[in-house]
């Protein structure tokens, strides 16, 4: 039997009894039985809960104009940004070659030391003018896996000796080869994008070469704090008792001559160690600088692609592609932005109107009916 | 002791010591049993299993996420009831430590209580109390008696007389005492206070043993006092835990509120809603991995390990991993913040002015702070006092008397006038002729009446002084007469009592006026009226009467009718009660004659009914219509019942129940006893203890239910019940029969004594009175008041406001996780099912803890729809909360869809914003956690600022939570992605949130999505304002409305002064 017994009760009131004690215990405290003094409360706003304050109440009459401005807002913004959206230029071309007459079909099943080299012909119907970016993108490659995502190593990556030699568990299976350590280790490293994408400009009989820089594609933090090669002089002596990922031809440290461009601070690792939200991605690979104003960047005409394909994504059902973009003050082209900023400037615009007839028609019963004089 | 040889077989008994035991736990078991108890609690428990799971296996998350909350939330409450239970230990060891006296040896010794064992002899002096049960043995009183009082045990305060042992009730000294030889053979403990059955053996030297038959009149019982006694001796027999007290009080059974109900319901739901997701998301998994290129392309392998590990138990940890990812929905944070806001808001209760009582420099307690919301949801009011309804009830609203309005200190052209405490005149002052008939009004509603005066004089001792007549307890069946002749009181005229056949009134002039009671025309629900015909000092004979409108006017011969009757139609549009007044003046002749019509009418031996009906119907007409009166029922206006449930005896309801005892049919009793009270339509019941118990019983024939069912039914259909003469318990019955009949409705019972105790228990929220006579109703209850009166602000304001707080933070809660995790979920779909989190673990630690628990909270304690003025003065909102309506399952799934719906904009905004193209200037490229901060940002702008949109009371503090925890979120932010925090793993936030901020696009998609995920809430509130209002919502446009006008009116003053100035 359990029994809550207050004995307190019997001391200082005199009177025996009861007692029960719930799980929880008010502020009054009535366990400890206090004594007669007073315990007048505060006559302040905050504890008599009469703190000064704004009361606003969302009527029909209040948040109409709040619908028309929104609505009178949102539709020019809507149409700046779609306006935008459409003038810049993107050019789209699929090399995955898993038809048989693209060009780089051959090299779905390449079986040669030599790497495999194919080339696409396109056409440019508009010019591209201002810097203009060149991106890869991948379909139905899952960066964002979780097994994926987290296997890295980000002290490894920033440059610490002791995450250089034992990397994280975090990048196993991709952690030691044999003995030596892998760096950079994990399965994103390991999977780096490893085509070479090279573009020219097809000039009635010969080939001009599109200058493409392989620097700034990546974010400046990254490239100059999140990354960094570890301390030393000689990149190869640095990364000595280290071995190179499983699926790269080459070491890390000889990703470029560049030495600035080189081991872990190298752009196209950085861009690429930076995991894509979705199984459809695109990620920058270069630059092409502007000509100046009076010539386009790239002018109408017909191009050329040539790829140095080493990178399989046939065995998982993925997609290759090559984009050309320009570029305007809110990035590449989106037109969803536009459309919706149109479309929710409009629906506002209409609230505002049904809301409007609403509040005359059914406002004055509400407002006034209640009201004493 | 034990018997001689020879006596019947004796078996050893183990007897208890007279120890009482309350605490809970000891020093050695405190951790295991409270950490025991504390997992027993469902939700605790489950947050067990998540932090486990995330230890085993490899989880999506870190384990510190969910384990952190949980250890400060199992540490915080182990420290609580620690603290109480040292409290207890405390209590109990002043209990059990405290001196008794006792006999060994023919010596009186001085011990602690705690080494009472029974056999012991023990002395008890006057006024001390009992410490076991005793048989008494003698007293120092000559006859062997003495006076008692239980006050403590049942709550009747009167003395009882007890008697010695008839063989021992001669022993007078200790050494005497010690010479009994003798045994004492009794039932075995039991709770029954008033049943004791046993006898004692008395020894004496050469004679045969003495038996002696023991009652309950030889049983002194502890908890139980000695009064006007000197001394008495007495041996124990049941001791510490085995007392009829001990036994009697069981622990009080845990209270839950509605609202808790609802939440764990709603936890329900979404515990499903959390294994489908997860079960959906395991299964999806399995189906798209089943291509051996999509569960391990070359570019991810796993590890050997993983490879080799057998399929179901895969499955499983990930189903496990899901729940993990997924287990945010229902956070810990809530029920801290639940905790947080029940413990601190209680103390808006405590610090509340109002309810301070000066004079006893005492204010609100609060005992449990588990049912504060409760105090809004109540249906039925016991309470054992009138006084409950004529403090919190009833409220005498004002009188028209010839078409002139009277109004008691109330509101008068916007001013108030507080201290007024005659009437105000809203219309033209009377002549002279006006003020006699103004005076007779009066006199007619003070005369005109069945109220029974409870007079103090016999309870305090002391005479009163005429001018603090005011505290008079009137008691009648029907509350509206009580609140007239208290209005009638407030404006001068005192009913006093009712004496030798004379009604007594004081006047204005504090003189005492005598009117001979000659005849009482008793109400009845067909004539809708009642008279009174009395004889003045001065000789003259008036028969007032008083009753609905449509019984008076045509009955009416003279006076402003018009006036009368268009004041009394604008009343009832009002909501107010409304009676009528008239008079007649009669000369002795014409009253011989009256007399005569009754007197024959009542002793008719056929259809008297019938005659009586006639008489009175002939006698009452022709009358001179005086005015009409308004009363308001506050509690009725708010949905809410009043029962009177009492141990006093009232006159009106005994003559009733005379006819009754004899009668034992039922049925019959209801007919007899449903009568009809002064109202208009409603009925009043009152009934009596004996009549009750007849119902309560379960008849021999064996259908028990049957005149339960017809009582609650009758009494469902009464607007009043008074049960008069009830025992303790059978209060507790009528509690619990409300409490378990259909609808189940909220009770809440308010008493003073400790016999109020069991009902108390019983309702669902108990409120004592910190009154005189101890403090056993106060300590059992679960909120506590100084006075009656502080009822109706307790129910009406605060019990409304902790109701809309509570429920739209737990509404507010489940929404903004919904928010939270739904994305997650929709996330899985585009990361091959890999319980990829979308959000930082940062962020999913801070979002409940940090980032949207302030502003919620501070809501919850603070919001006020309508101000609580205007709460008090307009009942009828009360019903816009009543039956849990803001928890209704509607409520629920409009919360819940709105969750749905703001995560499938924030997820899939994103998504459309982000996909498969750039945002930035530079060209450059946002990964996965770009996307998650994308959509928490959203998330944590649009949750908070859908709070915004429902707080109505913005005080700075609001402001500034509100504000802060944005402000908080985004200073966080730019810390957490602003540097390489050197104690973390992995530096995937580095610079993601200020590249983010870097973007144009982001920007206005973050203003789009957050103002997209608030329109259809916007649009529902509107329209609902708009078309539907509520009381609520109307009071609110009202007040708005009003200041509006005040201000302008203040403004045009300024105006004008300043015109003047110039």
């Amino acid at each position: 039997m359990a029994i809550n017994y207050n004995a307190k009760d019997e001391v200082d009131g005199g009177h025996g009894s009861n007692l029960v004690v719930g799980s929880h215990t008010g502020p009054g405290n009535a366990i400890g039985g206090s004594g007669p003094k007073s315990r007048r409360p505060d006559n302040t706003a905050f504890k008599q809960q009469r703190l000064p304050a704004w009361q606003p109440i969302l009527t029909a009459g209040t948040v109409l104009p709040a619908f028309f401005i929104v609505g009178l807002i949102f539709i020019p913004i809507g149409i700046g940004v779609f306006v935008t959206s459409n003038n810049i230029r993107e050019f789209e071309i699929d090399y995955t070659g898993t038809d048989e007459k693209d060009p780089c079909n051959k090299c779905l099943f390449w079986n040669d030391t030599k790497p495999c080299i194919c080339e696409i012909n396109f056409t440019l119907e508009q010019p591209f003018e201002g810097y203009v970016f060149m991106y890869y993108g991948l379909s139905n490659f899952y960066q964002n896996h979780r097994r994926y995502v987290k296997s890295r190593d980000d002290s490894q990556l920033n440059g610490d000796t002791d995450s250089l030699k034992n990397p994280s568990k975090e990048c196993e299976p991709y952690r030691k080869d044999g003995d030596k350590p892998i760096a950079p280790c994990g399965a994103i490293a390991n999977s780096m994008f490893n085509d070479t994408l090279e573009l020219f400009q097809m000039n009635e009989s010969s080939l001009i070469r599109v200058p493409l820089h392989k620097k700034g594609i990546a974010w400046w933090t990254d490239k100059n704090v999140k990354f960094r090669n570890p301390p030393g002089g000689n990149l190869s002596e640095v990364f000595k008792g280290t071995t190179k990922p499983l699926n790269w031809p080459k070491p890390v440290y000889e990703l470029d001559e560049d030495p600035e461009n080189n081991g872990f601070i190298n752009e196209d690792f950085i861009v690429w160690m930076r995991t894509a939200a979705l199984p459809t991605f695109r990620k920058l690979y270069r630059l092409i600088e502007k000509k100046g104003v009076l010539h386009p960047t790239l002018p109408v005409g017909q191009y050329l692609l040539r790829i140095t394909y080493n990178y399989p994504v046939h065995t998982f059902d993925g997609r290759k592609r090559m984009i050309l973009s320009t570029i305007s003050w809110m990035g590449g082209k989106n037109p969803f932005l536009g459309i919706a900023y149109i479309t929710v400037g409009s629906i506002c615009f209409l609230l505002g109107v049904v809301l409007l007839v609403i509040h005359h028609k059914y406002g004055n019963r509400n407002n006034s009916a209640d009201i004493p004089n | 002791k034990e018997p001689p040889p020879g006596a019947e077989a004796y078996i050893p008994q183990k007897y208890p010591d007279n120890r009482i035991v309350s605490s809970k736990y000891t020093f050695w078991n405190f951790i295991p049993k409270n950490l025991f108890e504390q997992f027993r609690r469902i939700a605790n428990f489950y947050f067990l299993i998540i932090f486990l799971v995330q230890l085993i296996i490899d989880t999506p998350t870190s384990p510190v996420t969910s384990g952190l909350p949980l250890f400060f939330v199992i540490a915080v409450t182990a420290i609580k009831q620690g603290y109480e239970d040292w409290l207890r230990h405390k209590a109990d060891n002043a209990m059990n430590q405290c001196p008794v006296h006792f006999i060994q040896h023919g010596k009186l010794v001085r011990k602690q209580s705690r080494n009472l064992r029974v056999g012991d002899v023990v002395m008890v002096n006057d006024g001390e109390t009992f410490p076991c049960d005793l048989i008494f043995l003698s007293s120092s009183r000559e006859d062997g008696t003495c006076y008692v009082t239980t006050a403590s045990l049942d709550g009747e305060s009167s003395h009882k007389t007890y008697y010695a042992v008839q063989e021992t009730k001669g022993f007078q000294t200790e050494e005497e005492i010690d010479n009994l030889h003798a045994t004492v053979e009794c039932e075995q403990p039991q709770p029954d206070l008033y049943k004791f059955v046993g006898r004692i053996h008395v020894y004496q030297e050469r004679n045969e043993p003495v038996v002696r038959s023991l009652g309950s009149e030889n049983l002194l019982l502890r908890g139980a006092s000695l009064k006007n006694t000197e001394k008495i001796f007495g041996v124990a027999i049941y001791t510490g835990m085995e007392t009829k007290m001990a036994l009697n009080y069981q622990s009080k059974s845990q209270k839950r509120s509605v609202v808790e109900k609802s939440m764990n319901v709603f936890l329900v739901v979404y515990l499903c809603i959390l294994i489908s997701k997860a079960l959906i998301n395991t299964i999806l998994k399995y189906v798209w991995q089943s291509d051996p290129f999509r569960d391990e392309p070359w570019f991810n392998q796993k590890t050997e390990s993983e490879r080799q590990r057998n399929l179901f138990l895969k499955a499983f940890t990930d189903f496990l991993a899901f729940m993990v990812l997924f287990n945010y929905i229902i956070p810990v944070s809530m029920y801290v913040t639940v905790e947080m806001q029940k413990f601190l808001g209680s103390y808006f209760l405590t610090w509340d002015e109002d309810m301070f009582d000066e004079e006893t420099g005492e204010g609100p307690l609060v005992n449990t702070s588990d049912l504060n919301e409760e105090l809004g949801q109540v249906e039925y009011i016991f309470t054992d006092k009138t006084g409950t309804l004529t403090e919190n009830n009833m409220e005498f609203i004002e009188c028209c008397i010839e078409g002139n309005v009277y109004v008691p200190h109330v509101i008068c052209n916007g001013q108030i006038l507080p201290n007024s405490g005659g009437i105000d005149m809203i219309d033209s002052s009377p002549g002279v002729s006006g003020k006699e008939r103004e005076e007779l009004f009066f006199r007619a509603l003070c005369l005109c009446h069945t109220v029974q005066v409870k007079d103090d004089v016999l309870v305090d001792g002391q005479k009163k002084s005429p001018d603090s007549s005011r505290s008079c307890i009137y008691i009648s069946s029907s509350p509206d007469e009580v609140a007239l002749v208290e209005g009638i009181q407030r404006l001068g005229f005192t009913y006093l009592r009712l004496k030798d056949n004379h009604m007594e009134i004081l006047n204005r002039d504090n003189d005492i006026e005598r009117y001979e009671l000659l005849d009482t025309l008793s109400f009845d629900s067909v004539r809708r009226r009642m008279s009174v015909i009395v004889k003045s000092a001065s000789g003259d004979i008036y028969l007032f009467c008083k009753g609905a409108d449509s019984a008076i006017f045509p009955r009416v011969s003279e006076g402003k009718i018009d006036q009368v009757r268009s004041r009394v139609e604008r009343n009832a549009v009002e909501g107010l009660r409304t009676l009528c007044v008239a008079y007649k003046k009669c000369t002795q002749e014409e009253y011989d004659e009256i007399h005569e019509l009754l007197h024959s009418a009542k002793v008719a031996l056929q259809e008297r009914e019938k005659k009586l009906a006639e008489a009175y119907d002939q006698i009452e007409t022709n009358l001179i219509l005086l005015g009409a009166t308004a009363v308001e029922d506050r509690l009725q206006k708010a949905g809410i019942k009043v029962w009177v449930l009492t141990g006093d005896k009232m006159e009106t309801a005994t003559t009733l129940f005379k006819v009754l005892s004899k009668d034992e049919d039922l049925a019959f009793i209801f007919y007899v006893s449903c009568r009809l009270s002064n109202d208009l339509q409603d009925f009043g019941l009152i009934i009596d203890g004996a009549a009750l118990s007849l119902i309560m019983k379960p008849r021999q024939t064996g259908s028990s239910g049957n005149y339960r069912e017809l009582f609650l039914e009758i009494c469902r259909n009464c607007s009043a019940v008074l049960c008069c003469r009830m025992a303790p318990l059978q209060k507790a019955q009528i509690v619990k029969l409300i409490k378990l009949s259909k609808e189940h409705p909220i009770t809440l019972a308010i008493g003073d004594g400790a016999n109020d105790v069991s009902m108390i228990l019983e309702a669902h929220v108990g409120i004592g009175i910190i009154g005189k006579e101890g403090r056993q109703a106060a300590r059992n209850s679960d909120y506590a008041i100084p006075k009656f009166k502080h009822l109706k602000k307790m129910i009406l304001v605060h019990g409304h406001f902790y109701y809309i707080r509570i429920s739209e933070l737990v509404q507010y809660f489940f929404y903004k996780n919904v928010c939270f995790i739904f994305p997650q979920f929709l996330y899985q779909f585009f990361c091959g099912f890999s319980q990829q989190p979308l959000y930082d673990t940062a962020y999913l630690t801070l979002y409940n803890i940090s980032f949207t628990s302030l502003p919620i909270l501070m809501y919850s304690l603070m919001e006020q729809h309508v101000t609580s003025d205007m709460l008090k003065r307009d009942p009828s909102l009360y019903r816009d909360i009543a039956k849990n309506a803001l928890l209704r399952w509607r409520v629920f799934l409009y919360w819940t869809f709105l969750g749905v719906f703001d995560a499938l904009v924030f997820f899939f905004g994103a998504y459309l914003m982000l996909e498969n193209t750039t945002v930035t200037i530079n060209g450059q490229v946002f990964g996965n956690w770009t996307f998650g901060t994308l959509v928490f940002t959203v998330l944590v702008f649009t949750v908070t600022l859908k709070l915004a949109l429902d707080t109505h009371y913005w005080t700075w503090i609001n402001h500034f939570v509100i504000w802060g925890s944005l402000i908080f979120y985004i200073i966080f932010s730019l810390l957490w992605g602003g540097i390489i925090w050197p104690f973390l793993s992995y530096q995937r936030m580095y610079f993601v949130f200020i590249q983010m901020l870097s973007s144009g696009p982001a920007w206005l998609g973050i203003i789009l999505l957050i103002i997209v995920s608030l329109l259809p809430d916007i649009l529902k509130k509107v329209l609902c304002r708009q078309l539907w209002p509520t009381a609520t919502e109307r009071t609110q446009v009202k007040i708005t409305f009003l200041l509006y006008n005040y201000w302008f009116y203040c403004w045009n003053q300024k105006m004008r002064r300043a015109g003047s100035h110039r």
